[in-house]
Protein backbone atom coordinates (compact mmCIF):
# COMPACT_ATOMS: atom_id res chain seq x y z
CA UNK A 1 0.00 0.00 0.00
CA UNK A 2 1.36 3.42 -0.95
CA UNK A 3 2.04 6.09 1.67
CA UNK A 4 -0.27 8.43 -0.22
CA UNK A 5 -3.26 6.15 0.50
CA UNK A 6 -2.40 5.67 4.17
CA UNK A 7 -1.68 9.36 4.70
CA UNK A 8 -4.90 10.44 2.97
CA UNK A 9 -6.97 7.88 4.90
CA UNK A 10 -5.59 8.82 8.32
CA UNK A 11 -5.73 12.57 7.58
CA UNK A 12 -9.33 12.30 6.36
CA UNK A 13 -10.35 10.41 9.52
CA UNK A 14 -8.49 12.89 11.76
CA UNK A 15 -9.80 16.07 10.13
CA UNK A 16 -13.39 14.83 9.71
CA UNK A 17 -13.38 13.76 13.34
CA UNK A 18 -12.00 17.15 14.37
CA UNK A 19 -14.93 18.94 12.69
CA UNK A 20 -17.59 16.63 14.08
CA UNK A 21 -16.13 16.45 17.60
CA UNK A 22 -16.02 20.27 17.79
CA UNK A 23 -19.74 20.33 16.91
CA UNK A 24 -20.60 17.60 19.44
CA UNK A 25 -18.42 19.24 22.10
CA UNK A 26 -20.45 22.48 21.89
CA UNK A 27 -23.62 20.61 22.90
CA UNK A 28 -21.84 18.48 25.52
CA UNK A 29 -20.44 21.70 27.00
CA UNK A 30 -23.93 23.22 27.15
CA UNK A 31 -25.12 20.11 29.02
CA UNK A 32 -22.13 20.25 31.37
CA UNK A 33 -22.65 23.96 32.04
CA UNK A 34 -26.29 23.45 33.04
CA UNK A 35 -26.21 20.01 34.67
CA UNK A 36 -22.60 19.36 35.56
CA UNK A 37 -19.82 17.33 33.95
CA UNK A 38 -21.02 13.98 35.36
CA UNK A 39 -24.23 13.96 33.29
CA UNK A 40 -22.38 15.18 30.21
CA UNK A 41 -19.64 12.57 30.68
CA UNK A 42 -22.15 9.71 31.06
CA UNK A 43 -24.04 10.72 27.89
CA UNK A 44 -20.77 11.15 25.98
CA UNK A 45 -19.33 7.84 27.16
CA UNK A 46 -22.47 5.91 26.20
CA UNK A 47 -22.48 7.61 22.78
CA UNK A 48 -18.78 6.90 22.15
CA UNK A 49 -19.21 3.28 23.27
CA UNK A 50 -22.12 2.81 20.84
CA UNK A 51 -20.05 4.31 18.00
CA UNK A 52 -17.01 2.13 18.85
CA UNK A 53 -19.37 -0.89 18.84
CA UNK A 54 -20.54 0.01 15.32
CA UNK A 55 -16.91 0.25 14.09
CA UNK A 56 -15.95 -3.05 15.75
CA UNK A 57 -19.04 -4.78 14.36
CA UNK A 58 -19.09 -3.39 10.82
CA UNK A 59 -15.33 -3.07 10.23
CA UNK A 60 -14.54 -6.83 10.09
CA UNK A 61 -17.83 -7.56 8.25
CA UNK A 62 -17.03 -5.01 5.56
CA UNK A 63 -13.54 -6.48 5.17
CA UNK A 64 -15.13 -9.83 4.17
CA UNK A 65 -16.92 -8.37 1.16
CA UNK A 66 -15.12 -9.10 -2.17
CA UNK A 67 -12.70 -6.26 -2.86
CA UNK A 68 -14.18 -5.08 -6.21
CA UNK A 69 -17.74 -4.90 -4.82
CA UNK A 70 -16.46 -3.22 -1.66
CA UNK A 71 -14.46 -0.61 -3.58
CA UNK A 72 -17.39 0.17 -5.87
CA UNK A 73 -19.95 0.45 -3.05
CA UNK A 74 -17.73 2.43 -0.69
CA UNK A 75 -16.34 4.48 -3.58
CA UNK A 76 -19.82 5.61 -4.66
CA UNK A 77 -20.84 6.38 -1.06
CA UNK A 78 -17.61 8.33 -0.48
CA UNK A 79 -18.13 10.27 -3.71
CA UNK A 80 -21.69 11.23 -2.70
CA UNK A 81 -20.58 12.11 0.83
CA UNK A 82 -17.43 13.96 -0.26
CA UNK A 83 -19.01 16.14 -2.96
CA UNK A 84 -21.86 16.90 -0.55
CA UNK A 85 -19.39 18.25 2.04
CA UNK A 86 -17.38 20.06 -0.60
CA UNK A 87 -20.49 21.69 -2.07
CA UNK A 88 -21.62 22.96 1.33
CA UNK A 89 -18.11 24.15 2.28
CA UNK A 90 -17.78 25.98 -1.08
CA UNK A 91 -21.13 27.71 -0.57
CA UNK A 92 -20.13 28.69 2.98
CA UNK A 93 -16.74 29.97 1.78
CA UNK A 94 -18.57 32.06 -0.85
CA UNK A 95 -20.81 33.55 1.83
CA UNK A 96 -23.94 32.08 0.23
CA UNK A 97 -24.85 30.10 3.36
CA UNK A 98 -23.76 31.14 6.86
CA UNK A 99 -20.76 29.61 8.58
CA UNK A 100 -21.30 27.18 11.47
CA UNK A 101 -21.38 29.38 14.58
CA UNK A 102 -20.43 27.38 17.68
CA UNK A 103 -21.13 30.31 20.06
CA UNK A 104 -24.68 30.70 18.69
CA UNK A 105 -25.31 26.94 18.84
CA UNK A 106 -24.03 26.85 22.43
CA UNK A 107 -26.36 29.71 23.41
CA UNK A 108 -29.35 28.11 21.66
CA UNK A 109 -28.70 24.69 23.23
CA UNK A 110 -28.25 26.20 26.70
CA UNK A 111 -31.49 28.18 26.34
CA UNK A 112 -33.38 25.10 25.15
CA UNK A 113 -32.10 22.97 28.05
CA UNK A 114 -32.94 25.80 30.47
CA UNK A 115 -36.51 25.97 29.14
CA UNK A 116 -36.87 22.20 29.48
CA UNK A 117 -35.57 22.44 33.05
CA UNK A 118 -38.39 24.86 33.92
CA UNK A 119 -41.00 22.65 32.28
CA UNK A 120 -39.99 19.45 34.10
CA UNK A 121 -39.32 21.23 37.40
CA UNK A 122 -35.67 20.47 37.90
CA UNK A 123 -35.68 16.79 36.93
CA UNK A 124 -33.55 17.42 33.88
CA UNK A 125 -30.68 15.03 34.55
CA UNK A 126 -31.78 12.38 32.09
CA UNK A 127 -32.87 14.87 29.41
CA UNK A 128 -29.43 16.49 29.57
CA UNK A 129 -27.71 13.09 29.45
CA UNK A 130 -29.77 12.07 26.40
CA UNK A 131 -28.96 15.41 24.73
CA UNK A 132 -25.22 14.76 25.13
CA UNK A 133 -25.65 11.16 23.97
CA UNK A 134 -27.61 12.25 20.89
CA UNK A 135 -25.06 14.90 19.97
CA UNK A 136 -22.22 12.38 20.14
CA UNK A 137 -24.19 9.75 18.18
CA UNK A 138 -25.39 12.09 15.43
CA UNK A 139 -22.06 13.85 14.90
CA UNK A 140 -20.09 10.61 15.36
CA UNK A 141 -22.06 8.73 12.72
CA UNK A 142 -20.27 10.57 9.93
CA UNK A 143 -16.90 9.89 11.55
CA UNK A 144 -17.73 6.18 11.83
CA UNK A 145 -18.65 6.05 8.15
CA UNK A 146 -15.42 7.79 7.14
CA UNK A 147 -13.28 5.55 9.37
CA UNK A 148 -14.88 2.38 7.99
CA UNK A 149 -14.94 3.64 4.39
CA UNK A 150 -11.33 4.79 4.19
CA UNK A 151 -10.01 2.10 6.51
CA UNK A 152 -11.71 -1.21 5.84
CA UNK A 153 -10.88 -1.69 2.15
CA UNK A 154 -7.12 -1.39 2.61
CA UNK A 155 -6.54 -2.79 6.10
CA UNK A 156 -6.35 0.75 7.50
CA UNK A 157 -9.17 0.42 10.01
CA UNK A 158 -6.88 0.71 13.03
CA UNK A 159 -4.84 3.72 11.78
CA UNK A 160 -8.04 5.49 10.66
CA UNK A 161 -9.66 4.80 14.06
CA UNK A 162 -6.56 6.11 15.81
CA UNK A 163 -6.69 9.23 13.64
CA UNK A 164 -10.31 9.81 14.71
CA UNK A 165 -9.50 9.12 18.37
CA UNK A 166 -6.56 11.54 18.22
CA UNK A 167 -8.95 14.26 17.04
CA UNK A 168 -11.28 13.46 19.99
CA UNK A 169 -8.34 13.79 22.38
CA UNK A 170 -7.23 17.12 20.82
CA UNK A 171 -10.74 18.64 21.02
CA UNK A 172 -11.49 17.34 24.52
CA UNK A 173 -8.07 18.52 25.75
CA UNK A 174 -8.57 21.99 24.28
CA UNK A 175 -12.17 22.12 25.52
CA UNK A 176 -11.26 21.18 29.07
CA UNK A 177 -8.54 23.87 29.14
CA UNK A 178 -10.52 26.77 27.66
CA UNK A 179 -13.97 25.67 28.85
CA UNK A 180 -15.76 27.46 26.00
CA UNK A 181 -17.15 26.44 22.60
CA UNK A 182 -14.25 25.99 20.18
CA UNK A 183 -15.45 28.73 17.86
CA UNK A 184 -11.98 29.57 16.54
CA UNK A 185 -11.48 26.18 14.91
CA UNK A 186 -11.60 26.84 11.13
CA UNK A 187 -14.42 24.34 10.67
CA UNK A 188 -15.26 25.29 7.12
CA UNK A 189 -11.65 25.05 5.92
CA UNK A 190 -11.38 21.63 7.56
CA UNK A 191 -14.67 20.55 6.00
CA UNK A 192 -13.42 21.79 2.62
CA UNK A 193 -10.24 19.74 3.01
CA UNK A 194 -12.07 16.60 4.11
CA UNK A 195 -14.57 16.99 1.26
CA UNK A 196 -11.63 17.17 -1.18
CA UNK A 197 -10.01 14.02 0.23
CA UNK A 198 -13.23 12.00 0.37
CA UNK A 199 -14.25 13.01 -3.16
CA UNK A 200 -10.80 11.97 -4.41
CA UNK A 201 -11.08 8.65 -2.59
CA UNK A 202 -14.61 8.24 -3.97
CA UNK A 203 -13.58 8.65 -7.62
CA UNK A 204 -10.46 6.51 -7.11
CA UNK A 205 -12.27 3.58 -5.51
CA UNK A 206 -15.33 3.77 -7.75
CA UNK A 207 -12.95 3.57 -10.71
CA UNK A 208 -11.03 0.65 -9.22
CA UNK A 209 -14.31 -1.13 -8.51
CA UNK A 210 -15.26 -0.68 -12.17
CA UNK A 211 -11.89 -2.10 -13.27
CA UNK A 212 -10.26 1.20 -14.27
CA UNK A 213 -6.44 0.94 -14.01
CA UNK A 214 -5.57 4.47 -12.81
CA UNK A 215 -2.20 5.66 -14.17
CA UNK A 216 0.31 6.02 -11.33
CA UNK A 217 -1.93 3.78 -9.17
CA UNK A 218 -2.29 5.23 -5.63
CA UNK A 219 -0.47 8.42 -6.61
CA UNK A 220 -3.46 9.27 -8.79
CA UNK A 221 -5.25 10.07 -5.50
CA UNK A 222 -3.07 13.16 -5.08
CA UNK A 223 -3.91 14.36 -8.58
CA UNK A 224 -7.62 13.81 -7.94
CA UNK A 225 -7.40 15.68 -4.63
CA UNK A 226 -5.68 18.60 -6.39
CA UNK A 227 -8.40 18.69 -9.06
CA UNK A 228 -11.25 18.59 -6.51
CA UNK A 229 -9.52 21.35 -4.53
CA UNK A 230 -9.31 23.48 -7.68
CA UNK A 231 -12.95 22.72 -8.57
CA UNK A 232 -14.06 23.64 -5.04
CA UNK A 233 -12.18 26.97 -5.21
CA UNK A 234 -13.52 27.66 -8.70
CA UNK A 235 -17.09 26.89 -7.64
CA UNK A 236 -16.75 29.03 -4.52
CA UNK A 237 -15.25 31.96 -6.41
CA UNK A 238 -17.92 31.84 -9.15
CA UNK A 239 -20.67 31.42 -6.54
CA UNK A 240 -19.46 34.54 -4.70
CA UNK A 241 -19.56 36.58 -7.92
CA UNK A 242 -22.96 35.14 -8.81
CA UNK A 243 -24.48 35.89 -5.40
CA UNK A 244 -23.02 39.42 -5.42
CA UNK A 245 -24.53 39.92 -8.87
CA UNK A 246 -27.94 39.05 -7.51
CA UNK A 247 -27.51 41.13 -4.34
CA UNK B 1 -37.99 6.30 18.61
CA UNK B 2 -37.37 10.00 17.96
CA UNK B 3 -33.63 9.42 18.27
CA UNK B 4 -33.80 6.49 15.82
CA UNK B 5 -35.66 8.70 13.35
CA UNK B 6 -33.05 11.41 13.74
CA UNK B 7 -30.25 8.86 13.25
CA UNK B 8 -31.95 7.55 10.10
CA UNK B 9 -32.38 11.12 8.80
CA UNK B 10 -28.73 11.87 9.53
CA UNK B 11 -27.66 8.69 7.74
CA UNK B 12 -29.68 9.54 4.62
CA UNK B 13 -28.59 13.18 4.75
CA UNK B 14 -24.95 12.07 4.69
CA UNK B 15 -25.32 10.78 1.12
CA UNK B 16 -28.12 12.98 -0.17
CA UNK B 17 -26.82 16.48 0.49
CA UNK B 18 -28.75 17.64 -2.54
CA UNK B 19 -31.04 15.34 -4.50
CA UNK B 20 -30.06 16.53 -7.99
CA UNK B 21 -26.33 16.22 -7.20
CA UNK B 22 -26.84 12.71 -5.80
CA UNK B 23 -28.90 11.50 -8.77
CA UNK B 24 -26.47 13.03 -11.28
CA UNK B 25 -23.44 11.45 -9.56
CA UNK B 26 -25.15 8.04 -9.55
CA UNK B 27 -26.05 8.50 -13.23
CA UNK B 28 -22.41 9.20 -14.11
CA UNK B 29 -21.23 6.07 -12.27
CA UNK B 30 -23.94 3.99 -14.02
CA UNK B 31 -22.97 5.48 -17.40
CA UNK B 32 -19.26 4.71 -16.88
CA UNK B 33 -20.10 1.16 -15.79
CA UNK B 34 -22.23 0.73 -18.93
CA UNK B 35 -19.54 2.18 -21.21
CA UNK B 36 -16.73 0.07 -19.76
CA UNK B 37 -18.54 -3.21 -19.10
CA UNK B 38 -21.09 -3.39 -21.92
CA UNK B 39 -19.84 -1.20 -24.77
CA UNK B 40 -16.19 -2.09 -24.22
CA UNK B 41 -14.90 1.47 -24.11
CA UNK B 42 -11.26 1.84 -22.99
CA UNK B 43 -11.39 1.81 -19.14
CA UNK B 44 -9.10 4.86 -19.00
CA UNK B 45 -11.61 6.81 -21.06
CA UNK B 46 -14.29 5.65 -18.63
CA UNK B 47 -12.09 6.88 -15.76
CA UNK B 48 -11.73 10.28 -17.43
CA UNK B 49 -15.52 10.53 -17.81
CA UNK B 50 -15.97 9.62 -14.13
CA UNK B 51 -13.40 12.16 -12.92
CA UNK B 52 -14.34 15.06 -15.19
CA UNK B 53 -18.05 14.36 -14.75
CA UNK B 54 -17.73 14.48 -10.95
CA UNK B 55 -15.73 17.72 -11.06
CA UNK B 56 -18.25 19.34 -13.42
CA UNK B 57 -21.18 18.21 -11.26
CA UNK B 58 -19.56 19.75 -8.20
CA UNK B 59 -19.04 23.16 -9.80
CA UNK B 60 -22.53 23.13 -11.37
CA UNK B 61 -24.14 22.20 -8.04
CA UNK B 62 -22.29 24.99 -6.17
CA UNK B 63 -23.38 27.52 -8.80
CA UNK B 64 -26.98 26.30 -8.65
CA UNK B 65 -26.86 26.67 -4.86
CA UNK B 66 -25.71 30.29 -5.24
CA UNK B 67 -28.59 31.27 -7.53
CA UNK B 68 -31.59 32.74 -5.73
CA UNK B 69 -34.64 30.50 -5.83
CA UNK B 70 -37.54 31.88 -7.86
Amino acid sequence: MAWSTALTAVSAAFLASLVEVVEAFTIVLAVATLRGWRTAAIGTTVGLTALAGVVLLLGPLVARVPIASLQLTIGVLLLLFGVGWLRKASLRAAGVIPLHDEEAIFAAETAQLGAQQQRVHGSLQWVAGITALKAVLLEGLEVVFIVIAVGAGRGLLLPASLGALAACAVVLGAGVVIHRPLSRVPENSLKFGVGVMLSAFGVFWTGEGLGIPWPGQDLALLLFAGLFLAAGFLGSSLARKLSLGFA
Amino acid sequence: MTMLKELAAELIGMFVAEMRLTISALAIVAMVAFLVDFIGVDPLLGGAVLLLGSLTLLVESVLRGARPRS
